[in-house]
Parts: C-alpha cells; sequence; structure tokens
C-alpha cells in the first residue's frame, strides 16, 4: 500500500513535467547569441539606463557577472523596477532576444544585491 | 580582546574534539567516569563559546572597529538594537551563534537525560561532540569572527532592509530551529550506534523537536512578513531558494512530529522516523549551504564564501555515515505491527507523512534542478513559481483535508459505517460552505474554492473534537463549562494543542488562498488630484511631501481612500532615498480592514520629477488571516510543550516496560 501511495506521489509529479515542460534555461549574456526562446538572464548593469519603466520601457546594458570585459546584450525592460536596481547591479530577467535586443517579459526583474550580508568583496563592482 | 575571543574558540574546538573522541572510547569500552568527563566537556564547551560570544558583542556594541566583523556589519550611526543584531547579521557571527546554541542544547539535552536513559546518552555525548567539532573547526580555521585590522574611522554599515526589528527575531528564531533540529538527530544517531533503538530517544526527544520546529515555523512567519511590508512587492513569499531553503526542513520535521505518534502508539516506522529525522538536519545543513555558496540564483544572494565547500562535504559525511548506521541496525529497527488496513489512523498518519516528504522533496528537486541540469546538460534552467504552484496545489489540499479526517479516524481499522457516523456533520458543513462561496462567486479560482471547503471541513472536525470532549468532562464531574474546558486541554496537552495548530495552519492557507486566489491588482499613473479604482475602493492621489529623517530622505505621496461613500480616511507610500548606503527602498502603504482581515497595498513604484506617481494598488483578501495564524500557532505550540508531568511518567513508565538493559 505504501508502494501505491509512493507511485501515486509519483504520477502525479509525472505528469506534471510531461504537461508544463522543464523551465527556461538560466544563461549569461555572453551566451545569449543565436537563442531564440525564453531564457532567464542573469548579468551585470552596465550604463547607460535610459527611457522610462512604465511608458515604453527602460533600456540598458547587461554583462557577464564576474568579468571585466565581454560582450554586453542591450536589454529592454518594462513593468515594476525593483529598489536595488541601478548600474552595477546584477539582476536577473526573464524574456526573449528579439533582433538583438532582450526583451523582457514585463514585471520579471530580480536584483541581486551583492553586498546584502557581507562587506564588499574586491572585485565586486558598486 | 580578539585574542581572548579567539583563544576561547580554540578552547572550544578542542573540548568538542574531547566530548567526540573520550565521548566515544568511553561508550565503546563502557568507561562511566570517562563517559561523565565528555559530558562535562559538551557544558565546558558552552562556557568557552559564551566567553567568545561575549568577546564579539561587547566589541560591537563598543564599536571597535579594528575586529574587521564589527567594522563589515555596523556603523558608529546604527541604533544599538541593530548593532546587537550585526552579530548574526554576518557569516562569522551566526557561525558563532550556531555553535553557542549548539553547545547549550547539547549540555541541557544531555543532562536533562542523563537520568532514565544513561545506556542511550553515553553515545548521544560523541554525536553531539562531532557536529560542534565542524562549527568549532569552521570558526578557527575558516571563518574566524576575530580577525583584526588596523581601525578604519567608521564601520560598512548595514543594509537598509535589514535594519528592521523582524531582523531582530527572524535570523535567530531560525537558527534555532536549525539547531534544534541536532538533538532529535543526535539522540537518533545515539540510539542506533549503542542498538537501544527502543521508543526513548523519540521520548527524550520531542520537546526539543517541537522547540526547533515552532522557532523555524515562527521564524519563517516573520520572514514573510517582513517581505510584505518591507521589501514591499505585494507579496510575502516567492519561492526562493532562500526561503525555501527554510522551509524544507520544517516540512520534513512536521513529518517527524506526526509519525512519531505512530511509533509510540504502536510500535510502527522506526526506519522511516530514523530517516526523517536525518533528512531534516542534513536539509538545515543543506539550506545554510545553499545560502552561504551562492551556487543558485537567489534574492537574498548572500556573499559567496569559502565554507559552502565545507558544508557540502559536511553534508556528504552526515548523510553517509548515518545511512550505513540505519542499514548496520536495520534488524533492530524491524517493526514488530504492522498495518492493518488502508483506513485506520496509522495509515491517515501514513498518507500526511508521504504528502509532507513529497511536497518538501518536490521543492528540494526544484530548488537543485538548476545544478543538476548544469552539471548533466551544461546549461542551468530554472523552475519558476508555476512548478511549485502547482505541487502546493497537488500535495497541500490533500494534506488539508487529512488534517480533518486524520484525528478522528479510528486506530488499527475504521468500517466505513462508523466513518459516515463520525464525519457526517464535518462534511456537511463543508459542502454547505462550498456551495455557499460558489454562490458567492468563489468559482473564479478551482483550487481556492476546493481550499476554503476543505478548510470549513477541518474547522468542523476542530469544534467537533472540542465539544464533545468537553461534554464527556462535564458529564464526568467538571463544575462548569469553562471548568470542563480547561480540564480536557490540560489533561491531554498534546493532543488538544495540536488541534489548535492545526487550525492554524488552516487559518493560514484561508489567508494564501484568499491573498494569491482572489485578489485584485490595478496600476496606473496619476497626477496630483487625479483618483483610480480598485475593487471597490477609491484612492485620490493628493500631495507628495519631502522629509529628511536621521539617515534618510522620505519621499511619500499621500493619497485619500474610500469604499463607496464611506471615507476612510488617508494613506501614504512612498520611498525612501538613504544618502550614506547609496540606495533607494519602496515603503509601502497598507491599510488592513480589522473586520474582514483585507489589505489595501498600495506601491508608489515610480515617482517622477514633475509629481506624477506611478501606484501599483493591490487588494489582498484574508492576507491578515496569515499573521493570525502565527499566533495560533504559537498558541496551539506552547499548549504542547507545556511542562506535563503526568504525561512524561506515563511515558517513562511505558519504556520501562519495554526493559531497559543494565547501566553501565
Amino acid at each position: 500500500m505504501i508502494a501505491l501511495s509512493v507511485a501515486a506521489v509519483l504520477a502525479v509529479f509525472l505528469l506534471y513535467t510531461s504537461i508544463a515542460g522543464g523551465g527556461n534555461p538560466s544563461l549569461a549574456p555572453s551566451e545569449l547569441a543565436g537563442r531564440s526562446g525564453d531564457v532567464q538572464l542573469a548579468g551585470l548593469v552596465v550604463g547607460p539606463v535610459a527611457g522610462d519603466a512604465h511608458a515604453g520601457g527602460l533600456t540598458f546594458l547587461l554583462r557577464d557577472i564576474g568579468k571585466k570585459s565581454g560582450k554586453a546584450v542591450s536589454v529592454r525592460y518594462a513593468g515594476s523596477v525593483p529598489d536595488l536596481f541601478k548600474v552595477g547591479r546584477h539582476i536577473v530577467v526573464d524574456g526573449r532576444l528579439r533582433n538583438g535586443t532582450f526583451v523582457a517579459e514585463p514585471g520579471s526583474m530580480i536584483t541581486k544585491c551583492p553586498s546584502k550580508y557581507a562587506p564588499k568583496q574586491s572585485g565586486d563592482p558598486a | 580582546m580578539a585574542e581572548l575571543g579567539r583563544a576561547a574558540l580554540v578552547v572550544s574546538l578542542g573540548l568538542c574534539v574531547y566530548a567526540l573522541v573520550a565521548g566515544a572510547v568511553a561508550a565503546h569500552l563502557g568507561r562511566r567516569r570517562l563517559a561523565l568527563s565528555a559530558q562535562n566537556a559538551l557544558l565546558a564547551a558552552f562556557g568557552s563559546t559564551l566567553v567568545a560570544s561575549a568577546v564579539l558583542l561587547s566589541a560591537l556594541l563598543r564599536n571597535d572597529f579594528s575586529f574587521t566583523y564589527v567594522a563589515s556589519t555596523t556603523s558608529e550611526a546604527l541604533p544599538t538594537a541593530y548593532t546587537i543584531s550585526a552579530f548574526w547579521g554576518g557569516q562569522e557571527g551566526s557561525l558563532l551563534l550556531w555553535l553557542l546554541v549548539l553547545t547549550g542544547f547539547a549540555a541541557a539535552a544531555v543532562r536533562l537525560n542523563r537520568g532514565w536513559a544513561r545506556d542511550l546518552i553515553v553515545w548521544v555525548v560523541p554525536v553531539f561532540g562531532a557536529v560542534a567539532t565542524f562549527f568549532a573547526f569552521l570558526l578557527v580555521a575558516v571563518a574566524n569572527p576575530f580577525a583584526t585590522q588596523a581601525a578604519p574611522v567608521d564601520g560598512l554599515g548595514m543594509t537598509p532592509s535589514l535594519q528592521n526589528p523582524y531582523m531582530l527575531a527572524h535570523p535567530p528564531l531560525l537558527y534555532l530551529g536549525y539547531v534544534g533540529l541536532t538533538v532529535p538527530f543526535a539522540f537518533a544517531m545515539g540510539a542506533l550506534i549503542s542498538g537501544r533503538t527502543d521508543e526513548r530517544w523519540l521520548v527524550a526527544t520531542r520537546r526539543w523537536t517541537l522547540v526547533a520546529w515552532t522557532a523555524l515555523g515562527i521564524g519563517q512567519l516573520l520572514g514573510a512578513h517582513w517581505a510584505y511590508e518591507e521589501v514591499g512587492w505585494g507579496g510575502y513569499y516567492a519561492w526562493d531558494p532562500v526561503e525555501n531553503a527554510a522551509l524544507m526542513p520544517w516540512l520534513a520535521a512536521t513529518a517527524f512530529l506526526h509519525s512519531v505518534m505512530i511509533q509510540e502508539k504502536r510500535g510502527m516506522l522506526r526506519i522511516w522516523n530514523v530517516l526523517l529525522v536525518l533528512l531534516a538536519f542534513s536539509l538545515s545543513l543543506f539550506g545554510t549551504f545553499l545560502t552561504r555558496s551562492g551556487v543558485v540564483n537567489s534574492i537574498h544572494s548572500f556573499t559567496q564564501s569559502s565554507i559552502g565547500p565545507w558544508f557540502l562535504a559536511f553534508i556528504g559525511v552526515v548523510v553517509t555515515v548515518s545511512l550505513s548506521l540505519v542499514f548496520w541496525r536495520l534488524p533492530k529497527l524491524r517493526s514488530p505491527t504492522r498495518l492493518e488496513s488502508p483506513i485506520s489512523r496509522e495509515a491517515a498518519f501514513l498518507y500526511n507523512n508521504l504528502l509532507l516528504l513529497a511536497l518538501c522533496l518536490t521543492i528540494f528537486w526544484g530548488v537543485v534542478y538548476p545544478l543538476l541540469s548544469e552539471a548533466i546538460r551544461g546549461e542551468a534552467v530554472v523552475l519558476g513559481r508555476e512548478y511549485y504552484d502547482f505541487f502546493l496545489r497537488a500535495f497541500g489540499l490533500p494534506l488539508l483535508l487529512l488534517m480533518g479526517i486524520g484525528p478522528l479516524i479510528a486506530w488499527r481499522r475504521a468500517s466505513l459505517r462508523s466513518l459516515l457516523t463520525t464525519f457526517r456533520w464535518p462534511t456537511g458543513v463543508a459542502l454547505v460552505t462550498g456551495v455557499f462561496l460558489l454562490a458567492l462567486g468563489a468559482g473564479s479560482s478551482v483550487p481556492g474554492l476546493i481550499a476554503y471547503t476543505f478548510a470549513a471541513f477541518v474547522i468542523a472536525t476542530i469544534i467537533l473534537e472540542f465539544t464533545r470532549g468537553t461534554r464527556a468532562r462535564k458529564a464526568l464531574g467538571a463544575t462548569s463549562w469553562p471548568g470542563a474546558f480547561s480540564s480536557l486541554i490540560s489533561r491531554n496537552r498534546r493532543r488538544y494543542g495540536g488541534y489548535v495548530v492545526h487550525a492554524a495552519i488552516v487559518l493560514l492557507a484561508i489567508g494564501v488562498a484568499g491573498s494569491s486566489a482572489f485578489d485584485t491588482v490595478a496600476e496606473a499613473k496619476l497626477e496630483r488630484g487625479q483618483s483610480m479604482e480598485v475593487g471597490d475602493y477609491r484612492l485620490e492621489y493628493r500631495t507628495l511631501d519631502e522629509r529628511i529623517a536621521a539617515n534618510a530622505t522620505e519621499i511619500r505621496a499621500e493619497l485619500a481612500v474610500s469604499r463607496g461613500d464611506r471615507d476612510l480616511g488617508t494613506l501614504e507610500a512612498g520611498k525612501n532615498a538613504y544618502t550614506i548606503e547609496d540606495q533607494v527602498s519602496n515603503e509601502v502603504g497598507i491599510r488592513s480592514d480589522p473586520l474582514t482581515g483585507e489589505d489595501l497595498f498600495v506601491i508608489a513604484e515610480q515617482i517622477d520629477a514633475d509629481g506624477t506617481v506611478y501606484f501599483r494598488v493591490f487588494v489582498k483578501p484574508l492576507v491578515n488571516l496569515i499573521w493570525i495564524a502565527g499566533l495560533v500557532f504559537l498558541l496551539g505550540a506552547l499548549i504542547t510543550l507545556w511542562p506535563d508531568a503526568r504525561e512524561q511518567r506515563r511515558l517513562v513508565e511505558r519504556t520501562r516496560e519495554i526493559g531497559v538493559p543494565a547501566t553501565r
């Protein structure tokens, strides 16, 4: 009977994964070239930040975290902007690449604070 | 001073190693005096860790920036309360707190139980010693809180969002929970090594597990409330890996607290219980690993640090050694009784355990999936909110229903006929509630409707149990109804405290379902004098003020709120700009309705130079029940925790009958 229950639980799990599929791949800006589907993009904000998040959208560049140089990708984002968003912060957005610009889903931005519980580390920007 | 702290930590490490080695030798060879000295070493380790903690605390209070830790977590201007909270605000300090609580708990748990479970205790001591050695080693060699430097003029200060009363209580409560789970783990391992696999380790650790579990639960709710009020995105839980890190051990511990009853009453599920304790303890270590290693993308990215790999290695050792022990003692863990029927109290508890565990493991899968997919496919794949929401419904709703069924169904074997009589009223209440809500339009969310129907069912069973019990006590000669009621609870605190906790979980479910399945949201860009509508509320944006506070500039938009013809007063929402830390934070406006538990939640998302403000407004029905649930949960936990000499005696008697082997 335990085996039956376990099987039921497993079945629910498999049912979900087969219907909903997996999640989105999480990529760095340099890995984005040529990707067409929905992805999660994590990177470092490089300026300038332009536009209005609630009218037309913000535009800014994202670069790989932890690299001093490297290819940056241009991002357009509309919707809620977290408090901690600014140049030099690490952020995560969902969306897809369209004509060379990463168009983020509205309201999908998450900021990561590089210094939340500990001092700034050498090499960390901002 | 720093030297004193460092020396105290080295002494602690020495004492923990001694408790481990001497304790193991003493237990193996049956040396009673050596075993006693190992126990005393645990107590002494607590003492010297206390000295180290006092050194750190005094350095924090004196703003002694020659301590690297003090300089990096506080500043001159930081209020005293937050200076104290900086003790656990950083990694080194929180590890020190961990060791302090661990050695304290270990010494106390050993002392309290050594009288009646000596043959078990001799092996519990070295297990505590081993865990404490790990933390003491980290503090001495990897993350020393007493590193010094040339004192800078001022410290780096504390992140504004941590300068909040919740942060005084939320982290230490979680630590209390994490560390508390070490106690049942150590006793379980002690029972395995010593071969005394009877029920005594459960009796000895029940209250410790309950304390840890209560602290974890309250700690998480405080964290959720903090997120709701301070982070201000309109939610309270985001399935973030770091939040999940605290939820998983709580779920495992919840399963354990339930299955323990089956083992105590029927001697079943022995292997299962040992495995659950192992799971809960490993998950608490895994939580720390997650938060500190930076392997997953989290909103709460704590600084990536060097202790991650150490934790991973320690988890590996813990799991390997414990599983080997379980395997080695398998013959002794075989249960003398078997499950008789799939419709019985035992079976209901088993389903509850499977569901809790399934929920816990699917969350675990979601957390590690990015890591696994990166290792296998070379690309991290993230499972989103939908994944977690789906499984919360798939496993959470049946759990809710079982909460009503489990406590009322008969032990061993229940007949269908008796089930019909028992559940006639609760089922009726649930159906009426369901139909009524459907008529009110709650059908907009099917999971929400199901949650409410099940909630009504559970509440009805709980009320039924209390009235039936109170009536019985009155019939047995209690003088008054309140007297009958209180004697009912005091005669079986565990059972009725448990019902109160169940009621809290129902409230939580109603609050979560209400605020997530039936909420309303609206956004608008308003100029002064313009207004917007959300739900049946109307908000008019009146003025924008700027105030200079001690460490921040506060910008506030004032809104006049009304519903229908009724004026509901004003609400403020805005932003704080923190000057020193160079950060902005949202300060949301919340209006709670004390009658309906509904919140009007206003975020001033964007404030333009010309005074126009982009508002985002939520109406969250019943959300306040979540916080009330926390209070009820605490009440229920306190009822079950309250010292009960009669029950303790009964349990000790019962284990006596099992036969305690000759003490060494």
